[in-house]
């Protein structure tokens, strides 16, 4: 120890005090002395935001527009009774006011659930495919696994504007095809709301499955390959393996992988910015974002709803997983 | 071996009886079928809008509304729809234009500065939480790294409207629930600082997982050996466990380079208006030729080329980090 104090002291005194400080530290003050940065900053730009959003969304605009005045949870009460349907915009309501399709897909949230429960269905299916085929031994293996990795490396402002490229009235060659098989609108495709979430849907799986199907191969990859050896010698074919020996190993992977994409996919924002726009596709960070500078107190209690949302689908992620999940 | 069910297709004439035969006997043929034909179909899917971009980019405008991107074949008399779009003449022109038109390499000058920075920040942060959530045992472990776990979780949107207000520097910043003023921040919005805050946070979290999973193999011995050659402790991270885990700084780097390249939702907020000198990244340079060229498709498609090239590169590059990483580190969160 003398010769290190001896050798640092040539630098600055005040240096090495702080660092002898450090170093008698016990592990319990080093280890929360090194987590101050994180503590920083993750207190700087999601805890304290995430607080101050709650105390917004229990404000509201007064009537002439000069203040703030405390409604506790008013905000809340008005947006799940349909009062705070005029301030979003394009005729936007956050609850369905009806059970036609119009109606649902009108509304801020059952267009983000639709949006998040159709994508990540999709998307498990997809990214198990895929999976399946990047476990397997072949030539040329590193070239198909860059390929099907790549959409996942896409900007999300450059995968809109594929997909707006794809489908615009103008250029877009898919739409009439589609649209003569009753999928999309013939004309408008764009500015039609079930049209616009299709397109949506389907931008979403191309640019994630591969996401997925990542995580499901890391679930294959460690199944113990002496396991089909035995089923081949008992005679099994490739169906029953895949069904009594892949799928149940891989099944609590593929639970986490579903529950963290469902996580991400409520966010859904981008996208719809890009290749539509906000009104005709209303997610509820899309309904945040086109109300927070009007209206404060409507749009902090959209976006808390949002974060309990998913602040309740992580908790049961957690219950189910225990100690696993950290 | 049984036969499976699936093999039995209708008999027909000819080398498809020939093959379905000879599958019969060997099921293993269809199961090689089968997977190249899911390979093929795969790759198809994956990378066709990209040849779509290309086929759009090498359209001259003009031709760009006129007639069909499908051609009508004529094959030995019988006419069809040729099913891939080809381009309707040929014009790389659009390359150079899409630089000419709006200052595209600003944008991305800006995207690569705000990633570049993003990362160096997550890297260092990251390593020292790393280090303690990987090497040190002490009470509280497990919940900060469930709160940590947590607040990557939430959505940008729950952060957005006080950091947008904090960013405007208009009013103090107050202790939530109180009405008590602690200071009043700079103007942040259109500056750098503005997206590399939100996006340090964001992206940090599973910096944190990965760098735990790596920081936490290194052999305590290494560390005890540095420390008796004299370093402090600070210096035997910086030193000895991260050099020693170079694949997984690395893996870190290359995902959170690539989440900040990709970011839409704070890229597009706190740059308010879609100007290269007002630090908007490429968010802001393809939305611009979406609202003001709104025609000139060849462009857009040009500029998406030229935007995903980086991304491209850098997955062909370093996909075994990309895998890794993601299967380690997304797998814990």
């Amino acid at each position: 120890m003398s010769t290190e104090t001896g050798r640092e002291s040539r630098r600055s005194g005040a240096l090495v005090s702080v660092m002898r400080w450090m170093e008698n530290l016990s592990d319990t003050q080093y280890a929360y002395l090194l987590l101050v940065p994180v503590f920083v900053l993750l207190g700087v730009v999601a805890l304290y935001p995430l607080l101050r959003t709650f105390e917004l969304s229990l404000f509201a605009l007064s009537a002439d527009f000069s203040s703030t005045t405390f409604v506790g949870a008013g905000n809340y009460v008005e947006l799940f009774t349909g009062g705070k349907n005029r301030y979003l915009p394009g005729g936007t309501t956050f609850l369905p006011e009806g059970f036609g399709l119009g109606a649902l897909l009108n509304s801020a949230l059952v267009v983000t659930i639709i949006f998040a429960v159709t994508s990540v269905l999709f998307e498990t299916l997809i990214g198990l495919g895929q999976a399946l085929i990047l476990d397997q031994d072949f030539y040329g293996r590193r070239w198909i696994r860059a390929a099907i990795i790549i959409p996942w490396a896409v900007p999300v402002v450059i995968q809109g504007i594929i997909f707006f490229l794809m489908f615009n009235s103008n250029v877009g060659f898919l739409t009439p095809p589609l649209a003569d098989l009753g999928l999309l609108a013939p004309t408008n495709t764009l500015n039609d709301t079930a049209s616009a979430t299709f397109i949506i849907i389907v931008a979403d799986i191309w640019k994630t499955s591969a996401f997925m199907a990542l995580l499901i191969l890391a679930g294959l990859q460690s199944i113990d390959r002496g396991l089909y050896d035995v089923a081949k010698v008992a005679g099994a074919t490739k169906w029953q393996q895949f069904k009594l020996i892949t799928f149940p190993l891989i099944l609590p992977t593929i639970g986490v992988a579903v529950l963290f994409r469902s996580v991400q996919a409520m966010r859904v924002y981008g996208i719809i910015d890009t290749v539509s726009s906000c009104t005709v596709v209303p997610s509820l960070s899309c309904m945040v974002v086109a109300t927070f500078t009007t209206r404060e107190g409507t749009s902090a209690a959209i976006a808390f709803v949002t974060a309990a949302i998913i602040g309740i689908v992580v908790m049961g992620l957690i219950v189910w997983q225990g100690e696993d999940a950290i | 071996m049984a036969t499976p069910t699936d093999t039995q297709e209708q008999s027909s004439d000819g080398p498809l009886q020939r093959w379905t035969q000879s599958a019969i006997q060997n099921p293993d043929k269809v199961y090689q079928a089968l997977f190249y034909a899911a390979m093929v179909f795969f790759l198809v899917t994956t990378l066709f809008p990209f040849y779509w971009l290309v086929v759009l980019a090498v359209t001259p405008e003009g031709n760009l509304l006129s007639g069909s991107f499908l051609p009508t074949v004529n094959l030995f008399g019988v006419s069809g729809t040729f099913p891939l779009p080809v381009p309707k003449g040929f014009n790389p022109g659009a390359f150079v234009t899409v630089f000419e038109q709006v200052p595209f390499h600003l944008y991305m000058l800006n995207s690569f500065a705000l990633a570049v920075t993003t990362t160096v920040i997550v890297l260092f942060v990251a390593s020292l939480a790393g280090y303690v959530f990987g090497r040190l045992r002490f009470p509280g472990r497990a919940l900060l790294m469930l709160g940590i776990l947590a607040i990557s979780y939430f959505p940008p949107a729950a952060f957005v409207i006080p950091l947008f207000q904090a960013f405007a520097g208009n009013a103090p910043i107050t202790i939530p629930f109180t009405s008590i003023p602690l200071f009043t921040p700079p103007r942040l919005l259109n500056t750098p600082g503005s997206m590399v805050l939100p996006f340090s946070a964001l992206f940090m979290p599973l910096s944190i997982f990965i760098l735990t999973t790596f920081y936490g193999q290194i052999p305590d011995g290494l560390e005890d050996a540095a420390r008796v050659e004299g370093t402090t402790r600070l210096g035997a991270l910086f030193r000895v466990i991260m050099p020693l885990s170079a694949p997984g700084v690395a893996t870190a780097a290359v995902l959170t380079f690539i989440a900040v390249y990709n970011e839409y939702f704070f890229s597009s907020i706190m740059a308010t208006s879609p100007e290269a000198a007002k630090w908007s990244p490429i968010v802001g340079g393809i939305l611009s030729y979406q609202t003001q060229y709104t025609t000139q498709f060849n462009l857009m498609a040009a500029a998406s080329i030229v935007g995903v090239l980086p991304v491209v590169i850098l997955v062909i590059v370093a996909q075994e980090r990309i895998v890794s990483g993601l299967t380690s580190g997304a797998l814990k969160e």
